[in-house]
């Protein structure tokens, strides 16, 4: 009898194997940007305009937006998720933005002329330390990554929503919540 | 006290940057053979010290001083040289060059992915620190 | 793009003012650094991103060298103005500072070992490594070097102190090795360049 071969490779021990990084660990801040200005340089040589280089950002952050769900979720919440609106922005407000830089977002903001619509400010922005905007790309705010990142969360917490960055207070996200989101929200109030 | 210039070369003797506080008389010659002459004598001065040296230079050349001016050399491992001319009050002053490198060139020029590592340096905000570095010193 | 007219501005209401204390309580990160989960994730993305835009992945890897030598000129200033280190004086002087650097910027200390007799070649082997955290190779991808941004990064930081030298994995963990294990060869000092008119 000859064996079925799923993977070519046979781990000694597999990933699952281990237990899950407490998330202690640290780089270096100039590794981190360094790195993260290879990524911005990258997508900026495959794209023409800011706004498909943002929307490439963002691509790129949605990837490690949904990793962090996971991680965040079986680490921080054992397993469940936030189904309130509310809590699920406080959520990534704070315990996502202390995983991924060390402290909160300042602030968090209600527009009172759109329900659906939440802003997140950042005076800040980590990923906007170093770079200096040239002026043909005044406003190109490289935060869309974060942005990214904020946008698969809510995503995977089942508020699907749009989230953009833009420059304003420092560094604000947008988060524009799908209209059946606030419906749905309005009746678990409700009951 | 005073500080006259500073002047920043790469590695391969590209004039980075250049910038002016006190400095009355003027070479009479453009900056472009100017700096070329700058690198020139510092590239023989250096390669002068090292041969001559009766034991390991080390660090090798660090400054020489004439009866109205001190010309202070700082050199990192990388090859950026950085030189600052100043009166001659103005003495050990490593420290103050060893900030320009490590607080401002690597800040500003070094973490910037926008700033090319081999040309002219253009960046305001570099210049603005330069200059405020410079001017809040003790020996400005 | 969004316009944010005064109105705007003072139309939407405050919702949840934390107090600074707060916000102080909730920083635990050194100015510094960089929770390493981030930059685990982040370079994961860019590796999947290049496995989607090349067809062949040994052109993903010289992609991921390039660009570690792009942030290995960089970050060798970085060093040397915080280390205050002067010229290496021997290769072995280098594999310890290669060594340090590692700490400073990955917070790993890779040890050295498996010395060539000419000193020439020295081996850096990783227990763990951030780059890796959360990784499993899929089948499709047995070629790709996955930390491969590392080599370029030795090339860029050594050019700029006047060394050439090459490096390349010759065990990975990714690829069920015990450790990984990146060989550092030296191939020969650069002189200093001289200027024009001059020999």
């Amino acid at each position: 009898m000859t064996s079925i071969t799923i993977s070519a490779i046979r781990p000694r021990t597999s990933i699952l194997d281990k237990s899950l990084s407490k998330g202690k660990g640290e780089v270096s801040l100039s590794c981190y940007a360094l790195l993260f200005s290879e990524l911005v340089q990258y997508c900026q040589n495959r794209v023409y305009t800011v706004p498909e280089l943002q929307n490439k950002l963002a691509e790129m952050g949605t990837e490690v937006g949904h990793r962090i769900t996971d991680l965040l979720i079986v680490r921080e919440k054992s397993g469940k998720r936030e189904i309130k609106l509310l809590n699920a922005l406080l959520f990534i407000k704070s315990t996502l933005w202390k995983c991924l830089f060390g402290r909160e977002a300042d602030k968090l903001e209600h527009a009172n002329d759109d329900e659906r619509t939440y802003y997140i400010i950042e005076k800040e922005a980590l990923v906007n330390k170093f770079v200096s905007v040239p002026k043909d790309k005044g406003s190109l705010n490289c935060a869309s990554f974060v942005a990214g990142i904020v946008e698969a969360v809510l995503c995977d917490f089942g508020f699907p929503a749009k989230v953009t960055a833009h420059w304003h207070k420092g560094t604000t996200y947008m988060v524009k919540f799908d209209d059946a989101v606030v419906a749905r929200d309005k009746q678990l109030e409700d009951r | 006290m005073t500080i006259h210039n500073l002047y920043i070369f790469s590695r391969n003797g590209t004039l980075l940057y250049y910038s002016e506080w006190n400095r009355l008389n003027k070479s009479g010659i453009t900056m472009e053979e100017e700096a070329k002459l700058m690198y020139g004598m510092l590239f023989s001065i250096k390669s002068f010290v090292s041969k001559i040296s009766p034991l390991d230079p080390k660090e090798g050349f660090l400054y020489y001083k004439t009866s109205k001016y001190t010309l202070h050399y700082l050199e990192t491992p990388s090859g950026l040289k950085f030189v600052l001319n100043t009166d001659n009050g103005a003495q050990n002053i490593r420290g103050l060059l060893q900030q320009l490198y490590s607080q401002v060139y690597l800040e500003y020029v070094v973490k910037n992915p926008l700033c090319q590592l081999n040309e002219p340096i253009q960046s305001e905000l570099f210049k603005q620190k330069v200059d405020a570095l410079i001017k809040h010193s003790q020996y400005f | 793009m969004i316009v944010l007219s005064s109105t705007w501005r003072d139309s939407k209401r405050h919702l949840f003012k934390f107090s600074q204390e707060m916000s102080r309580a909730g920083s635990r990160l050194d100015s510094k650094k960089v929770n390493s989960e981030l930059f685990t994730l982040t370079y994961g993305a860019l590796v999947a991103q290049l496995l989607k835009d090349y067809e062949n992945i040994d052109d993903v890897n010289k992609q991921l060298e390039r660009m570690g030598y792009n942030m290995g000129i960089r970050l060798i200033e970085d060093f040397l103005a915080r280390t205050g280190s002067g010229r290496c004086y021997d290769f072995r002087d280098t594999a310890e500072k290669i060594q340090t650097g590692f700490k400073i910027f990955l917070g790993i200390t890779p040890t050295i070992t498996n010395w060539s007799t000419a000193g020439d070649e020295f081996s850096l082997c990783f227990e763990s490594n951030p780059l890796t955290e959360f990784v499993e190779l899929p089948d499709h991808c047995l070629n790709l070097k996955y930390c491969n941004i590392l080599t370029g990064v030795l090339r860029g930081a050594c050019e700029m102190v006047q060394m050439e030298v090459a490096s390349w994995f010759v065990q990975d963990q990714l690829k069920n090795d015990s450790v990984t294990e990146l060989r550092v060869k030296f191939i020969k000092r650069l002189e200093d360049a001289i200027p024009a008119g001059e020999d």
